[in-house]
């Protein structure tokens, strides 16, 4: 059915999305390198790709004269989650296409900021291009023709959106959300534990990172810690064996 | 270098070269060799790099630079007040302290003067969603409240901040742990000074001043007429072009000249009183002038306007202990509906005024004094100017006969 359809298009649309907005944060410092750049530019066509799909289904569900006032509403409400996607990632862009330009990756004229992150992002990468593994061709041109190329998605993309807001004509102050306040908290998400833990580090007392520091990794490590000890525990009842028997 | 043609919503040229020159430095400082010494931050079981204590950033711009302890200060300590370096321990407390302390590079994405153009309230909606789930609910005060300030304002597309944050969050967990931390600690510090805590200073408020997008050129060019005609109309009045009546006290020894000037004197001198007509501004800077508009205004029973904008700049100008209770009083004299001096100023700005006065400030009182400034300079200025009082005053005023030479 059309809804459904549609759902699981934004939802494809808000993961690239997130996915874009991660990636960006690594242009231009020390983690920045031509496969951060591939990956930038394989994203951002996907999300093209979603967004031109997702204004084509949502333009002609809404243009459908025949639907349901629920419908209408409902389809509103999807409009209105897509033009909101659609802005993120303009300005995630436009940044990107800023820093690029700045911090180019072939012929570096600047030095790359340390920002302390150090791992690389091709699992977030392959998270948005929802495949197992990311593979990376070696652009020579990828500080020229793709900025360039960036530069024409940009225009497009703000292209799309004035003619959006043309054409169709629905009000966003007039749609309701179905999530309350605090709706996240109610998830069935298991975000909390790790990065529960994680954040406390943040905070003023450095000290709590012993209780709540990595609740994952201190988990995985009470294990090592408990293998260790029947390790040396079978050792020393083996040693204490072959003693015996000789 | 970031600063480009992109939109930047209403930043003064000299506000973006301050940025432009943080940029600068916080580059240098990147440099391998030359550049600023790294630490590593250990925690419990994690280390990330790329840390430096705030001695270092001292020494190194004090070195780079040749300039003084207290310039590397007060550069270092605006460095972390803008947010190009955020502090490791203590986040919320933005202020370069020249010890140990270890501070970390923010990521160029998050730079200041990026946020301001980004005319939506979006970002700082998920930011806040991305932390009620991480905390399970458990925010700051000031926090929840934005949080439902912004549910309200942005309720229409309430779905999609939700579905980001949870995404972000989930895209987040494929990095590895230390990058996770250097993320939220990065975000955290972006939103401190993005959107600071209720009473903690913003540095990125552009202040009173209306930001002004006139074209340089065009600035200058009427800034030069301007000039001109200024000196045009005070040629006269200029002692040094002019020479002064009744002689020039520093050659004659006579102090004749400064004692016919004083503010208050029983008669004022001819320039003086001919000065008032120049503008209205120069009428009320001049107490005499002050003194005399009052009468004039008594005698059209619109006293009270003056006795306003008089109470308002005392405000302005006065000491903050008691900044308070003089807003009550004016309230009290002044705006209240029925008030034995009551003022007119249209119901926009007394809406505005009256919202402001829940929580008084210095400049609480500026867009109704405002308003009746130019109530007067319309209305009651241009005809004092041709009352009979003036006209009096001028034709008894004093022109000092120029003394003899010695």
């Amino acid at each position: 059915m059309g809804k459904d359809e549609c759902k699981t298009m934004l939802d494809a649309l808000n993961k690239v999305t997130a996915c874009y907005r991660h990636l960006v944060i690594a242009l231009g410092s020390t983690s920045d390198s031509q496969n951060l750049r591939e990956e930038l530019k394989r994203t951002r066509k996907k999300a093209q790709e979603l967004a031109v799909a997702n204004r084509t289904k949502l333009t002609s569900l809404l243009k459908d004269k025949s639907i349901s006032k629920d419908d209408r509403a409902e389809y509103e409400r999807l409009w209105v989650l897509f033009s909101s996607s659609m802005e993120l990632l303009e300005v995630d862009m436009k940044r990107s296409l800023e820093i690029g330009q700045d911090f180019p990756i072939k012929v570096p004229t600047r030095h790359l900021i340390q920002t302390g992150m150090t791992g690389s992002t091709t699992t977030v990468a392959a998270r948005a291009m929802s495949v197992q593994n990311m593979k990376y061709e070696a652009d020579s041109n990828i500080d020229t023709a793709d900025l360039r190329d960036l530069q024409s998605e940009i225009t497009q993309m703000s292209q799309m959106m004035e003619e959006m807001e043309m054409k169709v004509q629905v009000a966003p102050w007039a749609v309701e959300a179905k999530q309350e306040a605090g709706a996240e908290l109610k998830s069935n998400m298991s975000v909390g534990n790790s990065s529960v833990g994680v954040i406390s580090i943040c905070e003023e007392e450095p000290k709590e990172e012993d209780g709540g520091g990595g609740r994952d990794a201190g988990f995985a490590s009470i294990c090592a810690v408990l293998v260790f000890f029947v390790i040396v525990t079978v050792a020393l009842v083996l040693g204490y064996l072959v003693i015996n028997m000789s | 270098m970031t600063i480009n043609t992109l939109a930047r919503g209403g930043w003064d040229r000299e506000q973006m070269a301050c940025f432009q020159k943080m940029e600068k430095v916080i580059v240098a400082m990147q440099d391998p060799d030359m550049g600023m010494k790294m630490r590593n931050q250990r925690l419990l079981i994690t280390v990330i790099p790329h840390a430096m204590t705030g001695r270092d950033m001292i020494t190194w711009l004090i070195q780079k630079y040749c300039i003084c302890e207290e310039e590397a200060l007060h550069i270092s300590g605006m460095l972390v007040r803008y947010g190009y370096v955020y502090p490791l321990k203590e986040p919320r407390s933005l202020v370069l302290r020249p010890d140990e302390s270890p501070y970390r590079f923010q990521s160029l994405n998050l730079f200041p003067l990026w946020i301001n153009s980004f005319p939506s309230y979006m970002p700082s909606a998920i930011y806040l969603a991305k932390k009620n789930i991480r905390k399970q609910g458990e925010l700051m005060e000031y926090e929840k409240e934005r949080y439902s300030v912004l549910h309200k304002r942005i309720n229409h597309t309430w779905d999609f901040v939700v579905m980001q944050a949870r995404e972000q969050l989930r895209a987040s967990k494929q990095r590895r742990k230390a990058d996770r931390i250097v993320l939220e600690c990065q975000e955290q510090a972006y939103w401190l000074i993005n959107r600071p805590q209720p009473g903690a200073h913003n540095v990125l408020d552009m202040g009173l001043e209306r930001p002004n997008n006139l074209s340089a050129r065009v600035t200058l060019v009427s800034d030069i007429i301007t000039f001109v005609k200024y000196s045009e109309q005070y040629q006269n009045h200029d002692p040094i072009m002019q020479g002064c009546l009744p002689s020039n006290p520093w050659i004659s020894d006579d102090t004749a000249h400064w004692t016919m000037n004083l503010q208050i004197v029983p008669i004022p001198s001819r320039l003086r009183v001919e000065r008032w007509s120049f503008s209205f501004m120069e009428l009320l800077n001049d107490i005499m002038g002050r003194r005399e508009f009052m009468i004039y205004l008594e005698k059209e029973f619109s006293a009270e306007n003056l006795c306003f904008w008089q109470a308002c700049e005392d405000i302005r100008h006065g000491e903050s202990s008691r900044i308070v209770e003089k807003v009550e009083e004016i309230y009290k004299n002044f705006l209240t509906p029925g008030a034995a001096r009551w003022v007119n100023v249209d119901s926009k700005t007394m809406d505005k005024t009256l919202k402001g006065i829940r929580h008084p400030h210095r400049f609480v009182m500026d867009d109704a004094q405002m308003h009746i400034y130019f109530l007067m300079k319309k209305d009651s200025y241009p005809r004092y100017l041709k009352s009979d009082l003036y006209k009096n005053l001028l034709a008894k005023a004093i022109v000092p006969q120029e003394t003899k030479k010695r």
